[in-house]
């Protein structure tokens, strides 16, 4: 995988998202019984934030990042990104990227960025200009016509993304995206995703089991807890960027993850 | 010192097929039980416009009821294998239905259709239907939810996840339920051409068994099996074209001839 | 969901609806009852049949010949498949010829079978060994395959000798797929031996249905072919049965 040079000038930091998430409830029911996965959560993301989403297993922030996703939909209150409801998938709005690269097999990786742009009917010169300059972006100019699986775990994810990117939806979605990888893929990842989020301005939501992905990532990090879920804690984290692997062992650092830390496990 | 593999393969290959000319030559072996290679193409040779007739004729049959054996397993399998309430209803039965000698049936349908080419692509349709319809729904099973997901956060409608996901997931299922369909529809039609009937290859076959001109018969067994690897390998060829994405691994089954696991009764 | 023994008795009712319609089909003469007998008239042949000496001595025929060339074509088909599992460079040169021979078709080779044989037992059992053969080789090599190394590795490096790595790691992996060998290689074999009953033979249950067919004897031939299809779906079962019980373990 190339380093980056000057990818800023290809992806001008365009728009960005704002996210409201207003007393979002959700209820699932079965025959004898129903169970509250998700009570009264509330939250405001300004445009450009990187917000990280961490919390026990069953807490339910896989559950609320399909809602804004609009995969899901939620039993009780509203979702507005730009000031406007989701009600169903809107890639004009959102880009998901989700935790196995979901690439389609029979498609190279360039023809995978594409696929939101295809399903647009957007002519082909188009298209693959856009996918070309995603694809550059992640780091993956030179290998737009592998099929996925001649790629690794990374690359796999690297192309995912830039499909995530490739509409300039103004917010991206992540759920668990690098939970897969291997600790040295995830710590690379991790930086590139930090580059390439400086490099377009995006709001990204990402959720995560990783206290230490969490708190190295994030602007804000949001703390959930299990059954019902909810949101326990919100912290910004007053680490300086660009983030440093030596700020890993700092002792802000320690103390932040330390604080979600308690919450996850009081509530697990 | 060794031998590679593949020179041993091809020097047993090589060895077999003089034995077959030599063995019967020097009467090691009665020419009644195994004409030799020159006398079975000579006898071929010499009668080819009868062969031919026959050959037509068999043809005809295979290809009508391939229409039928595959056409409505493919259809078959593709609603069974998506639709989980009658999957779970019917595939236990069907995979029991499978395991009865649907030999027996064809003495029903030439009292229903005569001995006529309707009775034999009764026979030989039903006889390829079953296998190619378990193998499509297993197929359909294995398409990956999380793909269908994916596209519908990219905003596909449901005709773009059928066209776009579903059919092109599906290809390499229905090609494998073709070869293994369309091979059994072949032996259909010959069994019931040998058994009962008035032309085609397995009439030649039986008719000249009876005069016992075992050359005649290694003749018209030789143009069926010319015939069976023939189909098997246009449908590999095409396997191949189709399924270039799919993982290194089933390229190497590919490579070894076949998918070892996929333990369909190819021919009975 | 539906609960299992909701599940099993509509599978039950699927049953009883075919044979309800058949029945329907018949009486009201929608079908020529002649080439259709109703479901009832069928089973009460059927039970006729059962009862009659020379269906018995034809079944009792079939049933030798089942048993003979199963018994014969299992363990040597196993045994060349454990050869070939276990030997790497034999597997190399083998395997592409064995997929060969797995992907022609066997059946046409039956009059081979009556050239070298002639007409009887052994044409018979020679044709169903023949048939089923490369099934078990091909089932064996699989099986042995789905043995994995972790396991062979921890049973070695605690010290596990020969024997008890062949019955306590290699068995206990393979059974299920053992089985599955059983009942698939009974399937063909099935095939096979009323195959060669039906093309050339003097006795034998597929004899017996082949003459009815000529005869347009269509309530004994329906009977002989429902008698079959008990009989095969019943053993298939039977196995399956076993099968589940003995991978209880496999998730």
């Amino acid at each position: 995988m190339q380093p980056l040079a000057n990818v800023t000038r290809l992806q001008p930091a365009s728009r960005a998202g704002s996210i409201q998430i207003k007393n979002v409830g959700q209820v699932f029911k079965t025959s004898t019984q129903s169970v509250e996965a998700l009570s009264d959560v509330s939250l405001d993301v300004k445009p450009g934030k990187f917000v990280v989403l961490v919390g026990p297993s069953g807490c339910g922030k896989s559950t609320l990042l399909m809602m804004l996703a609009g995969l899901r939909k939620q039993t009780s209150g509203t979702i507005l990104i730009n000031g406007a409801p989701i009600v169903a998938p809107d890639p004009d709005r959102i880009g998901v990227v989700f935790q196995e690269p979901s690439l389609f097999p029979w498609l190279t990786a360039e023809e995978n960025v594409e696929f939101p742009l295809t399903l647009r009917g957007v002519d082909k010169a188009e298209r693959r200009r856009k996918a070309q300059e995603a694809l550059l972006l992640v780091g993956l100019d030179g290998f737009a016509k592998r099929h996925p699986h001649e790629l690794s775990g990374g690359m796999k994810q690297r192309v995912s993304i830039a499909r995530g990117l490739v509409q300039d939806p103004p917010v991206l979605l992540m759920d668990e995206p690098f939970a897969a990888l291997d600790e040295q893929t995830r710590m690379t990842m991790g930086d590139e995703l930090l580059r390439i989020w400086a490099a377009t301005g995006k709001t990204v939501v990402f959720v995560t089991h990783s206290l230490t992905e969490a708190v190295y990532l994030a602007d804000e990090v949001v703390v959930m807890s299990a059954r019902p879920g909810r949101i326990v804690d919100h912290l910004t984290v007053t680490l300086p960027r660009p983030r440093t692997y030596e700020m890993l062992s700092g002792d802000a650092f320690g103390a932040m993850r330390d604080r979600i830390w308690r919450h996850i496990r009081k509530s697990a | 010192m060794t031998i590679s593999s593949t020179t041993l393969r091809r020097m047993i290959v090589v060895s077999l097929i003089l034995c077959w000319e030599i063995l019967p030559r020097f009467h090691v072996i009665p020419e009644l039980f195994l004409p030799s290679l020159s006398s079975t193409l000579l006898a071929g040779w010499t009668d080819a416009g009868e062969y031919g007739h026959a050959l037509m004729v068999t043809l005809y049959e295979v290809a009508v009821s391939m229409v039928f054996a595959c056409g409505g397993g493919i259809i078959a399998g593709a609603v069974v294998g998506s639709l989980p309430r009658p999957r779970v209803l019917i595939m236990p039965m069907v995979s029991s239905l499978y395991a009865v000698p649907l030999v027996i049936l064809y003495p029903v349908f030439t009292v229903w259709l005569g001995i006529g080419s309707e009775s034999k692509i009764a026979f030989a349709s039903i006889y390829g239907f079953l296998p190619t319809m378990l193998a499509t729904a297993a197929g359909i099973q294995t398409i990956d939810p999380q793909l269908l997901i994916a596209a519908r956060s990219m905003g596909a409608t449901l005709t773009q996840r059928v066209t776009r996901v579903i059919i092109p997931a599906a290809i390499p299922t229905v090609l494998s339920g073709l070869r293994v369909g369309g091979a059994l529809v072949i032996v259909g039609v010959v069994v019931s051409e040998m058994l009962i009937s008035s032309a085609g290859i397995g009439y030649l076959i039986s008719r000249y068994r009876t005069i016992l001109d075992s050359a005649h018969v290694f003749a018209g067994v030789l143009l069926v099996l010319v015939l069976a690897v023939a189909f098997n390998a246009i449908i590999r060829f095409v396997e191949r074209r189709a399924a270039i994405w799919q993982t290194g691994t089933h390229a190497g089954a590919d490579a070894a001839g076949g998918d070892a696991p996929a333990i369909l009764p190819a021919t009975a | 969901m539906i609960g299992s023994l909701g599940l099993k008795l509509a599978r039950f009712a699927v049953v009883l609806s075919v044979f309800a319609l058949w029945e329907v089909l018949s009486r009201t003469g929608m079908v020529n009852p002649r080439l259709l007998p109703s479901a009832s008239d069928t089973i009460a042949m059927l039970g006729q049949l059962l009862q009659r000496a020379s269906v018995r001595s034809d079944l009792a025929v079939t049933a030798s010949e089942v048993a003979v060339a199963f018994v014969l074509a299992v363990p040597c088909g196993a045994l060349i498949g454990f050869a070939i599992a276990e030997n790497r460079y034999f597997a190399e040169v083998a395997k592409p010829l064995l997929f060969f021979a797995f992907s022609i078709p066997k059946s046409i080779f039956l009059p081979m079978f009556i050239l070298v044989f002639g007409v009887g037992f052994s044409q018979k059992v020679g044709f169903a060994f023949f048939s089923t053969i490369f099934i078990v080789i091909m089932s064996t090599t699989v099986a042995v395959d789905s043995v994995k190394t972790e396991y062979l590795t921890v049973a070695r490096s605690y010290g596990a000798t020969t024997a008890q790595t062949a019955f306590r790691v290699y068995l206990p992996s393979m059974l299920p797929v053992l089985l599955e060998t059983v009942r698939i290689s009974m399937i063909f074999n099935l095939t096979g031996v009323l195959l060669a009953e039906m093309y050339a033979s003097r006795d034998g249950i597929g004899h017996q249905i082949a003459t009815w067919g000529e005869n347009f004897q269509m309530e004994q031939l329906l009977a002989g072919v429902l008698m079959i299809a008990i009989i095969a779906m019943t053993f298939n079962e039977l196995v399956r049965w076993v099968e589940t019980r003995c991978s209880h373990w496999r998730t």
